[in-house]
């Protein structure tokens, strides 16, 4: 016996010593500890609303223009200017208010992974694969029906292939200028053309890796790579595990300093931190707000933070008794411990979110500043026939309070907080955890969630007409994201759609601000914080740059020597 | 009359299959969401919204759906007659491409654990059987109270923090390579066996390496009932009418303890066959913690995402790994014990 137990020991000693080592990062190499790789590259695709996959495509390729950088803030992180477009793949362009034009000058002698040089046709492939809408998800469509590009439109779904034709809304003139038509005058025209899902393809790659039963395609971008003319190059891909990029030395703007970036799934959070802290890995995403807090102060290690446009609210859908009722509404306003949920939750990196649309993009109006008020809550229950919250355990489901279950570790402690605060004042909340899909689909598509916490509506558009549109409209108006049911046809539906084609800017933001007062009125959703995006990372990185999609561009990265 | 046996239990198998094929086709989708509104996402029109269903071919009746998914319409798309599972609706990959990669990791991960846990419950099971109140019985009962008091991830994670980040003699939790290592070529998606067909020395040892933590981990949690186990059944053993004849001839201790042993086996081996079975799904949670991609999470993200052809996939292959492991397990057990004939 003590011959075996020898041998299991030493065969144990063995194993620990087998220290087998890892190959070294060379200089200007970094590995990114992630939730999640890219499950696919294809933005209409069926992985496009997946962050990692976002931000895969980013990294790969690139959009027609951006926007310009404004300021860094105290924490590293660059934040851009919303109202100054800059050009990309597009060096410049011309509208035409007359014939709703835009005419793009592109680029020239820029090079993708696979050799090929960028030019009209690529742009013209692009918008023409959007209208094919053969994808799963047809994001690139939806961007452009968002644009008021000319023929994007719903007929695009039906039988007739002229249908999906691209006519003549986006036309070549000669090989580095196209032109692109608009339906009707819509200011959201540049903001689409910087989100991911109007990025521009490589025509000639992707045509070589179509086949006849996916002409666009969708497979090859969704499984083997997603060719454009991104700043990196896909070197390496495994799904569920890992992703590695090389730098393109043919990018527009010059080679990136960072040569080789290596995006690792770790899907605990607390091993993402410890990981950092050794130095084995220079960024890490998607901590939870403690984790962040305790690596503020770690040795070698910053947090870049920046209130962007992630945010927290309440959710009370109208079509379920009592939130038809605005008294209670208003009395569930007042009963939130906005600083308690700072403190707590967020560990001071988030503020009160005091609007209905993220306070960082242009048109927003501070308009929703409800105050921590229980006494106030009470009154105003008691006004609406629920004296100390009596007659209110009749709609104890609608009270069940849906939060993201795989958001535990952050929601959490929130949700706690509010169940508690509201149970305070008489409202007998209690906590419903559901899983992603589920709450997606009850949000999206169902519409029927109650009572919710909500903490991923970021509009990709940057712009308060476009969150407007998307969350407050009426559902059957184009409404697509009204999860709340709320219909208001006359100030908020009419005037939205006047607004929406109004090309006197000015006006059109008055008309925005109006709206946001009848929203914050109704309470329409109850806004609770603006949290902070936030990234912790070795302090040898620097360059860090916030987007509205929250996807890093490795690009801006900077590692000292 | 055995390899008759064998085909009879394989043929009943695939019936179980099939049956258990069918029945998962309808329970998933009684799940309480929609799977098109993860897909159509902020663009849920309903254009978009008909368009993803029409995609996901859930705009078609669900018996063809069912036909389909079975094979029966293989010009719509392949299914299980032609050997495939599907595609998957969150990658887009063929759901048996990405089992065969993910399947590996975990089959790997819980097989060793197993051979460790083996190598280690059994003598000390049989040690504390034969010695009641010894040390070895103490030891085993201090360790029950250690091992079984915690879920494996919370040790996993506490031997993360003490091997790696505190003496730094384990590798971060990273993998089976490190993120900056070259993977072997896939040809068997075992990292030990591929490395070593792939005449990589340097790449086994590291993977043998970043292997340790977690069947370590694995073995740790799963030690406990097996010893528990064996002990309770050879102390039966010992206690039984041919033990005590064969100590009253005067046979030597090893003899007796080894016949024991025997006996004590049998029942030990069906408990190690239905623990084998469910750590192939069970070991998510250490996968988890040590970024291993194995069937595990692939499950766990399936269901989250509701992505019907990953779920029918993973229940389907662990289901039939399972079947297997029990025919096995009959099969030894037949050789353990004579009175069982086929």
């Amino acid at each position: 016996m003590r011959t075996t137990s020898s041998k299991l020991l030493c065969s144990a000693a063995a194993l620990c010593l087998l220290a087998g080592a890892a190959a070294p990062l060379h200089a200007n190499e970094i590995l990114i500890l992630s939730e999640d790789v890219p499950a696919g590259l294809d933005y209409d695709g069926p992985s496009a609303a997946i962050p990692a996959s976002q931000q895969g495509m980013v990294t790969l390729l690139e959009p027609l223009v951006g926007y310009a950088a404004a300021s860094t803030n105290d924490t590293g992180v660059t934040v851009p200017d919303f109202n100054t477009f800059e050009g990309r793949l597009a060096e410049s362009w011309t509208f035409d208010a007359a014939t709703l034009t835009w005419t793009f000058k592109l680029r020239q002698g820029v090079k993708g992974c696979n050799g090929a040089t960028f030019n009209a046709d690529d742009v013209i492939y692009t918008f023409q694969r959007a209208k094919s809408v053969s994808g799963a998800a047809p994001i690139g469509w939806f961007l452009s029906n968002v644009g008021s590009i000319k023929g994007f439109g719903p007929e695009v779904f039906g039988d007739d292939p002229a249908a999906k034709d691209i006519g003549d809304a986006v036309t070549k003139i000669d090989d580095y200028t196209v032109e692109i038509r608009q339906g009707e005058p819509n200011a959201l025209f540049l903001p689409v053309l910087t989100i991911f899902g109007l990025l521009i393809f490589d025509k000639e790659t992707m045509e070589a890796n179509k086949t006849e039963a996916d002409p666009w395609s969708h497979d090859y971008v969704n499984n083997t790579n997603a060719p454009g003319f991104g700043a990196y190059c896909l070197d390496t891909w495994t799904k569920n595990e890992e992703i590695s990029y090389v730098a393109n030395p043919d990018y527009f703007a010059g080679a990136p300093n960072v040569s080789k970036v290596t995006v690792k799934r770790v899907p605990q959070s607390s091993n993402r931190a410890v990981v950092l802290q050794t130095g084995e890995a220079q960024i890490a995403t998607g901590l939870t707000p403690r984790e962040f807090d305790s690596l503020r102060s770690a040795a070698g290690l910053k947090v870049g933070a920046v209130a962007g446009n992630e945010n927290t609210f309440l959710h009370m859908n109208f079509k379920v008794p009592p939130f038809d009722n605005p008294l209670v509404r208003q009395a569930i306003s007042h009963a939130i411990p906005f600083d308690q949920i700072i403190a707590n939750g967020y560990f001071g990196q988030a503020m009160q979110w005091q609007g209905m649309v993220p306070s960082s993009y242009p048109g927003y109006k501070a308009s929703a500043a409800y105050s921590y008020d229980p006494a106030k809550a009470k009154e105003l229950l008691a006004e609406a026939g629920y004296a100390e919250g009596k007659g209110l355990e009749a709609f104890a489901d609608a009270f069940r309070l849906s939060y993201v279950s795989e958001k535990e570790s952050t929601l959490g402690p929130i949700v706690n907080i509010i169940q508690t605060a509201l149970r305070d004042v008489g409202i007998p909340a209690s906590l419903d955890p559901i899983p992603q899909t589920q709450y997606g689909d009850r949000q999206l598509v169902k519409r029927d969630l109650p009572f919710a916490i909500n903490d991923q509506e970021k509009p990709i558009g940057v712009d308060a007409g476009y969150a407007i549109q998307l969350f407050f409209v009426t559902g059957d108006k184009g409404g697509l994201n009204n999860m709340v049911n709320y219909s208001n046809p006359a100030e908020v539906d009419d005037a939205w759609a006047a607004a929406r084609v109004e090309p006197d800017t000015a006006k059109r933001d008055a008309a925005t601000s109006a709206i946001q007062d009848v929203l914050a009125r109704d309470v329409v959703w109850l806004p609770i914080v603006e949290y902070k995006t936030q990234w912790a990372h070795s302090d040898k990185l620097s360059g860090l740059r916030w987007y509205p999609d929250n996807s890093l561009r490795y690009y801006d990265l900077k590692m000292a020597e | 009359m055995l390899l008759k046996y064998v085909l009879r239990r394989l043929s009943i198998g695939l019936v179980q299959l099939l049956g258990l094929s069918i029945a998962v086709f309808f329970l998933i989708r009684l799940l309480p969401a929609d799977p098109v509104s993860r897909l159509v996402g902020m663009n849920a029109s309903k254009e978009a919204y008909a368009q993803a269903q029409m995609q996901l071919g859930l705009d078609r009746p669900v018996l063809t759906q069912l036909s389909i998914y079975l094979g029966f319409q293989p010009d719509v798309a392949p299914g299980l007659l032609q050997g495939s599972l599907g595609v998957s609706w969150v990658t887009g990959s063929q759901v048996t491409a990405e089992i065969a990669a993910y399947l590996p990791v975990t089959l790997e991960l819980v097989t060793l654990s197993f051979l460790f846990a083996f190598a280690v419950a059994v003598p000390v099971g049989m040690l504390s059987a034969l010695r009641p109140g010894g040390r070895a019985d103490k030891g085993v009962f201090l360790y029950s109270l250690f091992a079984g008091s915690q879920p494996e991830f919370w040790w996993g994670l506490l031997f993360v923090y003490v091997f790696f980040f505190q003496l730094g003699i384990a590798p971060a939790p990273l993998g089976l390579l490190s993120p900056m290592t070259t993977p072997p070529p896939h040809i068997t998606g075992f990292i030990l066996i591929d490395t070593l067909l792939a005449g990589q020395p340097a790449k086994f040892v590291e993977a043998a390496h970043h292997l340790m933590l977690p069947v370590l981990n694995l073995t740790f949690v799963l030690s406990g009932p097996i010893i528990k186990m064996v002990r309770q059944n050879m102390l039966r053993a010992l206690q039984s009418d041919f033990v005590l004849y064969a100590n009253s001839i005067g046979l030597p201790r090893k003899v007796v303890a080894r016949y024991a042993l025997r006996a004590a086996m049998a029942p030990s081996m069906t408990l190690i066959g239905i623990l084998y079975g469910f750590m192939l799904s069970g070991a998510v949670l250490v996968e988890t913690v040590f970024s291993l991609g194995g069937i595990g999470q692939y499950s766990v993200r399936s269901v989250l995402a509701f992505d019907y052809p990953a779920i029918q996939g993973v229940v389907l292959v662990i289901t039939a790994i399972s079947l297997i492991v029990y025919l096995l397990l009959d099969l030894i057990h037949a050789a353990i014990d004579p009175r069982i004939a086929y």
